[in-house]
């Protein structure tokens, strides 16, 4: 069976479940699991092979390569356990099988970019991944035009450079073929080179948000329903990445412009600060989260940027994390709105003790997230340092250093606001999220746990996969890493340690403390003598990080969003000058046909 | 890996990290009693305070969190210590699990315990602890920037990320780090007394403010753990930082000597100076130990 | 069944005549004939058109058995045929949309659909002569009828567009008349091809200026910017479906015979460079100005001129890749904006100003509608798998081929600006909830059939384009291929 196949199964499956959706509520979600079954059962049991027609006197060719597949898999288990979540999280929406049609439309436009071999069928499933998920971005109706237009317009923007690339690819290649423009690329002139590889560097920055062109994301993110948001910013921001990794590798450091690599190696940095600062003041979990997103994409910038195999392997591995983890914490912002409906931090609180389940795969999530031990987090921070350092990148690796700690900050922000603080009354008729949302964050979680202590289960994956980039297929041990100075860490060890120790204290003290503890509410706390009164409530929400931002504000002030705005006004009033042209008077028309005429008379008689 | 040579030496080890640590923090105490004319506890009034708290009959406790957050500190301090060369001279009982793991994973194993810190504090209820926890998060992101500055140009410039990788350096080289790079030697000094938390850095406990923030709804064993990690912690700072540049030590008595000299830093600093606000100290650390930093990072560069 | 070119001009012209008199026998019969004859149309143009791609050779007809180039010719080819039978297909869409029109009376009913029979075999007629008095004839057919059309609701406004088209396509006329009578003057023959084969025989100058007054006015059939002036007044004016009409024939057959003039009867290789700085004058400024319209109708039309433009893009940088290129943005302007302008009609049906606050909140009441709009949307913006996409990646292809890097960088750029208002309409329609209550009308099944056809076209075409790929280059073939338009028309000068 041929590859392009699987594309057109998942487009007619999407449409099949949009009638049965028209037809029977309950048959619809039938579909949607179905599928969602099927999806990765399919994708690990076929057997790949190249398939190629032509269109329009163009080649169109199809087949993963052992680099796509790596991001295929993130989107084929993300994809089917964001459709699980998305059952009981969308029940009582209305126009399911709109929000279901274009769900997996945009999984499919991801596998047909992944399987894509030339760029017009790239670009063709690119647009179709664009449309879909901007559908969904509009789904709820809010803020349609301010969030959703916003995003199409810079997808638009990315989608454009990638087809100018593409049209002048084939004028010097004189195919679309993806290969063959990374073998003609050597001979390309130096213009040619840099124009054509900025180009798609733009059109992939755009999708994974690097700034300064990530203004469509925090919004986009929040808008969309958290389901699909955990799609959105765990797989398909990685088509950026998969493009970007391609560019950054194939055309900057095997060709030797380690210039703009390196230039994309800052910019994901200051993404990665940037981005991370904001999250930090944000008070909608949701955007905190978007811009965590932002930030986590800054440091697989970094990582591609530098290009060594170490960074290169950083990279890869935080992408498929960061699907994980941003999955799981989107999918928890979402459990939060499904069971409270708020998602600001002023009206959240002390979650725990209703919903622990969620709160725990929330804090794997997060720990993996903070690159704390003994999750997988730790592991690419740690390839990720160890990248910089090795290749010497004395100011890149602060920068990386002071985004991951301000990370910790919002960290907190994230678990206390939404599940600590005081308890209030307003919880109690809170309960844990439905088990088919449970499901998908907690086995998302022991992958997590798993991977922090065998990262060589997916390490191999990656390597293979990185042999398509032109680097070797190194044998990693299961849970050894080593950097390029030969300094390991042994990862059974420091978790196993961890862990001993964790739980001999745990015993001591549980069993030392078993009767004689005295459990309290959150209301009982010592407030210098002053009881605390059932109406009121001491959970810290205002002005979190209030001293932080005094600190960097004098560079938050500037926001890369105004001058867009200011620039895309500017454009509006530039042609609102040209309105005056038509002036809707007949005369005027009529003196414009005797100046055209004129005109092409002294035209006519010089240049003919 | 012999595992029962692990449990034997990573015992003592973290037996010594504790006595160690208590005294150290009993010594302060005294000090600071003598500074302010007064008589002071006695050095081992710490020991006392330990006992006394797990012995305590009744412990409150608001949650799931807020007792697992001792533990989590704990099992960090120990789990880092075993990574720790304790002395230089090769000897193989105080290894523990020194040849594996390095420095970067160091940075973050020891910022777990605050997590767990951070967690428990906020599952209190206590605004002051949520309060106190955003404060010493903040202030986090304030001194780690120099002192990773100075342990990139460490690392950068010997080519190695293991602590027991620049302990060879000192010890073949004959040269402490701190003499060879000045520059790196100070920022990562003056970032030293806000991981101690001590004045002016206190912002965190600010009794005065934040009725000693995060640990204020800590009482009984879950305080009495944290005592002890704390003198444990201690213990590990001071021999990471006589590690990585003052070239470690060859004997229980030159660590001693050395440690107790680097801790009177941040001690002696915190008696003529008042509490920053938090704003202030983040901007301290983003002054001149950066500046120290980055000139370090340039020297390691050149 | 015959199939002839010449029945594309005879027929309906002899129907619009006889359909008073239909009329007199049953009312009925006054929306059924037109229905009919355009059937018949698009029968003859399948005929005839499978017949020309299947042979590669030109139908040439000569009317009345004088031979060119003293007689007047139709030459049915493989580029004129498929504008031709774009043109029929959609009158007999337009057709079907329209029948029992609500606003319709009955003696508008008459009115409405000779009109519409007049404009469809002039703009056939336009595309298929191979005279160009005979041309400008057709052209003279398609205005005037066109000017009614545009008052057809004798409103105010109406009667005012209406009279500003007059006074631009008089000047039109008189401009294009001139040239003939220069080009007629110095040759002494009216046969395009003839024209062509002797055009070195002119002196410069006069050709010069016949070429001038011949590009204005064919210029200002095809809305070329700044002598469009017009063109949104008549667009918004008009009847819903005829704004199909102006998108989809007439402006068609505007642009086809400037484009005739330019690849055919003239030599001047500077003119393709003057089409193409005037198209992307047109591209810019009309899409400039739709982004900030408040008015659905009129953001439609200045949308269309934008498309133009295009047009006129890719016919003015002359490579074979640029000719399917054109073409296939000439079918997908007749697709879509007349699926655009159907759809939109009905979105705006009951609302005085057109404005698109009033469309708001139409996804619900009018669902299907909405959602052919949102495809049309969809397509005109050139997302794939719409058939817009080809049409866009075809010209940025050619202008690649030609080096025109920044022009690639403007259209791109300009192609933001449709995503914009675009959407935002179409966020509108779905999302936002009106202000003021406006009846809803509801369209009937036979024009929800009609616009279901167009987008369906749309779709087909964007998931599939072989489908008409092989067309679209013989089409090229064709219009590039001068000696053997020459050589067709006129076997006998080739042997003298």
């Amino acid at each position: 069976m041929s590859n392009i196949i699987i594309i057109l199964a998942i487009f007619g499956w999407a449409i099949l479940t949009y009638i049965a959706f028209r037809l029977n509520k309950t048959l619809g979600n039938i579909f949607v699991g179905l599928i969602a079954v099927a999806l990765p059962v399919y994708y690990f049991t076929y057997v790949p092979e190249d398939y190629s027609f032509q269109v329009m006197g163009l080649t169109l060719q199809f087949g993963f390569t052992s680099f796509s597949s790596l991001f295929a898999i993130l989107v084929v288990i993300l994809g089917a356990l964001t459709l699980l979540y998305s059952i009981p999280y969308m029940n009582k929406k209305d126009r399911l099988g709109w929000f279901y049609l274009n769900f997996l439309f945009s999984i499919g436009g991801m596998l047909g970019i992944l399987m894509s071999k030339d760029f017009v069928s790239l670009f063709i499933f690119w647009e179709i991944m664009t449309w879909s998920s901007y559908l969904i971005v509009i789904f709820s109706g809010k803020k349609v035009n301010k969030v959703g237009v916003k995003y199409m317009v810079y997808s638009a923007i990315g989608a454009y450079a990638m087809l100018m690339a593409i049209v002048l690819i084939n004028k010097w290649s004189g195919t679309t073929n993806i290969s063959h423009f990374f073998e003609t690329f050597a001979d390309y002139s130096n213009g040619a080179k840099i124009l054509s590889s900025l180009l798609l560097l733009t059109a992939f920055a755009v999708k994974s948000a690097l700034m300064p062109l990530h203004v469509w994301a925090p919004n986009a993110y929040t808008n969309s329903p958290m389901s699909y948001t955990s799609l959105f910013s765990g797989a398909l921001s990685k088509m950026g990445i998969y493009g970007m990794a391609l560019v950054a590798i194939m055309l900057y450091t095997n060709t030797g412009m380690k210039f703009f690599g390196e230039a994309l190696a800052w910019l994901g940095a200051i993404t990665a600060v940037l981005a991370t600062f904001w999250a930090v003041f944000q008070t909608d979990i949701r955007k905190l989260l978007a811009y965590s997103s932002i930030g986590q994409l800054g440091y697989i910038a970094v990582g591609l940027g530098i290009g060594t195999e170490l960074g290169v392997m950083a990279a890869l591995f935080l992408a498929l994390l960061h699907g994980l983890f941003k999955g799981i914490l989107f999918m928890a912002a979402g459990a939060i709105e499904y069971r409270t409906g708020k998602t600001d931090f002023s009206e959240l609180r002390g979650l725990i003790w209703k919903m622990p389940v969620t709160f725990f795969s929330a804090l794997v999530a997060i720990i993996a997230l903070a690159g704390m031990p003994p999750l997988s987090g730790l592991i690419s921070k740690w390839l990720i340092y160890e990248a910089l350092l090795s290749s010497e990148h004395y100011f890149l690796i602060i920068l990386i250093f002071l985004s991951s700690t301000a990370a910790f900050l919002y960290c907190f922000h994230f678990l206390y606001g939404v599940f600590l603080g005081q308890r209030e009354d307003d919880i109690e008729d809170v309960k844990e999220a439905p088990a088919l949302m449970l499901v998908p964050m907690v086995l998302m979680s022991f992958g997590l746990l798993a991977l922090g202590t065998f990262p060589g289960l997916i390490f191999k994956h990656i390597s293979s996969s990185m042999s398509y980039l032109g680097f070797n297929d190194v044998t990693w041990e299961m849970s050894v890493l080593t950097n390029e100075w030969g300094n390991k860490i042994y990862l059974t060890h420091l978790n196993t340690m961890f862990m001993v120790v964790f739980a001999v204290f745990f015993v001591i003290i549980t069993l030392v403390a078993r009767k004689k503890t005295r459990r309290v509410g959150t209301k009982d706390i010592a407030n210098a003598g002053e009881p605390i009164l059932a109406e009121d409530n001491y959970h810290f929400s205002q002005d979190f990080y209030k001293p932080f931002w005094r600190v960097i504000s004098p560079v938050m002030k500037y926001r890369i969003e105004t001058f867009y705005n200011s620039f895309a006004n500017g454009i509006g009033e530039f042609f609102q000058f040209f309105r005056r042209v038509y002036t809707g008077n007949g005369q005027t028309y009529a003196l414009y046909v005797v100046i055209f005429l004129t005109i092409l008379f002294i035209v006519g008689a010089t240049l003919i | 890996m012999d595992i029962w040579k692990l449990l034997l030496t990573g015992s003592v080890t973290t037996v010594l990290a504790f006595v160690v640590g208590m005294l150290y923090m009993g010594l302060r105490r005294k000090i600071t009693a003598r500074v302010q004319n007064r008589v002071g506890p006695p050095i081992y009034q710490n020991f006392l305070d330990v006992m006394k708290l797990w012995s305590k009959k009744s412990s409150i406790n608001h949650g799931f969190m807020q007792h697992v957050a001792p533990l989590w500190m704990i099992a960090t301090s120990i789990t880092t210590l075993m990574f720790i060369p304790i002395l230089n001279n090769g000897s193989t009982f105080f290894t523990n699990l020194t040849f594996e793991g390095d420095l970067i994973m160091l940075l973050y194993l020891m910022v777990v315990g605050s997590l767990g810190m951070a967690l428990g504090a906020g599952q209190t209820g206590n605004p002051n602890s949520a309060i106190g926890v955003t404060r010493g998060l903040t202030q986090m992101v304030g001194f780690e920037i120099p002192w990773v500055m100075a342990l990139v140009a460490l690392m950068i410039q010997h080519r190695t990320t293991t602590v027991a990788g620049l302990l060879d350096v000192q010890v073949q080289s004959g040269t402490w780090l701190m003499l060879s790079s000045p520059f790196a030697f100070i920022a990562a000094l003056l970032a030293i007394p806000g991981m101690f938390r001590y004045s002016p850095f206190d912002i965190v406990g600010a009794p005065a403010e934040l009725a000693s923030g995060p640990i204020s709804e800590f009482g009984g064993k879950y305080l009495g753990t944290m005592m002890t990690n704390g003198a444990i912690f201690a213990f590990v700072k001071l021999t990471l930082f006589v590690d990585i540049f003052m070239g470690g030590a060859s004997n229980l008595g030159f660590l001693l000597l050395k440690t107790f000299a680097l801790y009177m830093f941040p001690v002696l600093w915190g008696l003529v100076s008042p509490r920053f606000r938090t704003e202030q100290a983040v901007r301290f650390f983003w002054g001149w130990p950066v500046f120290f930093g980055v000139l370090g990072l340039i020297q390691a560069a050149i | 069944m015959v199939a002839d070119p010449i029945l594309y001009v005879a027929l309906p012209l002899l129907t619009a005549f006889l359909l008073p008199i239909i009329g007199k026998i049953n009312k009925e019969l006054i929306r059924i004939v037109p229905g009919l004859l355009f059937a018949f149309l698009v029968y003859n143009s399948i005929a005839l058109f499978s017949k020309v791609s299947a042979t590669h050779t030109p139908i040439i007809v000569e009317i009345a058995g004088w031979a060119p180039p003293i007689g007047i010719n139709l030459v049915y080819s493989s580029f004129t045929g498929f504008i031709a039978t774009i043109i029929s297909v959609l009158a007999l869409l337009v057709w079907a949309y329209s029948y029992k029109f609500k606003k319709l009376e009955f003696d508008n009913s008459l009115k409405y659909f000779v009109l519409l029979m007049l404009v469809t075999a002039g703009s056939i007629g336009v595309i298929l002569t191979g005279d160009l008095f005979n041309q400008f004839v057709f052209l003279e057919i398609v205005a005037l009828s066109s000017y009614p059309l545009v008052a057809f609701y004798r409103g105010r406004n109406g009667a005012e567009a209406s009279f500003k088209y007059l006074l631009v396509g008089g000047f039109a006329s008189l401009s294009i008349l001139l040239g003939i009578v220069l080009i007629y003057s110095q040759l002494g023959t009216l046969n395009m091809a003839d024209i062509a084969a002797h055009i070195d025989e002119m002196p410069r100058n006069i050709k010069i200026v016949s070429f001038t007054l011949l590009f204005l006015g064919f210029a200002i059939e095809a809305e070329m910017f700044p002598l469009n002036g017009w063109a949104p007044d008549t667009y918004s004016q008009a009847p819903g479906p005829i704004g199909a009409v102006f998108a989809g024939m007439t402006a068609k057959a505007g642009i086809y015979a400037l484009i005739r003039m330019i690849y055919t009867i003239f030599d001047f290789s500077g003119a393709f460079e003057i089409l193409l700085i005037m198209g992307v004058i047109t591209l810019v400024v009309s899409e400039g100005i739709a982004l900030r319209q408040e008015n659905l109708k009129r953001m439609l039309a200045y949308s269309s001129l934008g498309q133009m433009g295009l047009l006129m893009i890719a016919f003015g940088i002359n490579t074979k890749t640029a000719v399917i290129a054109g073409m296939l943005i000439l079918f997908n302007h007749a697709v879509i904006k007349s699926l655009l302008f159907l759809s939109s009609s009905f979105l705006v049906y009951n609302s005085k100003d057109k404005l698109i606050k009033d469309a708001y909140g139409m996804g619900k009441k009018l669902p299907l509608t909405a959602i052919l709009f949102g495809i049309g949307a969809f397509a005109i913006v050139g997302l794939p798998p719409f058939s817009g996409f080809w049409g866009k990646l075809y010209l940025l292809m050619a202008s690649a081929d030609a080096n025109l890097l920044g022009l690639i960088a403007l259209i791109l750029a300009v192609s933001v600006i449709e995503i914009v208002y675009y959407f935002r309409v179409v966020n509108g329609v779905y999302f936002k909830k009106s202000k003021t209550e406006i009846e809803v009308h509801k369209p009937r099944w036979n024009a929800s059939l009609a616009m279901i056809i167009l987008a369906a076209a749309i779709i087909v075409v964007g998931i599939y384009p072989n489908i008409i790929y092989d067309y679209l280059v013989n089409a090229a073939d064709t219009l590039l291929d001068k000696a053997s338009y020459i050589s067709h028309v006129l076997p006998n000068l080739a042997s003298n």
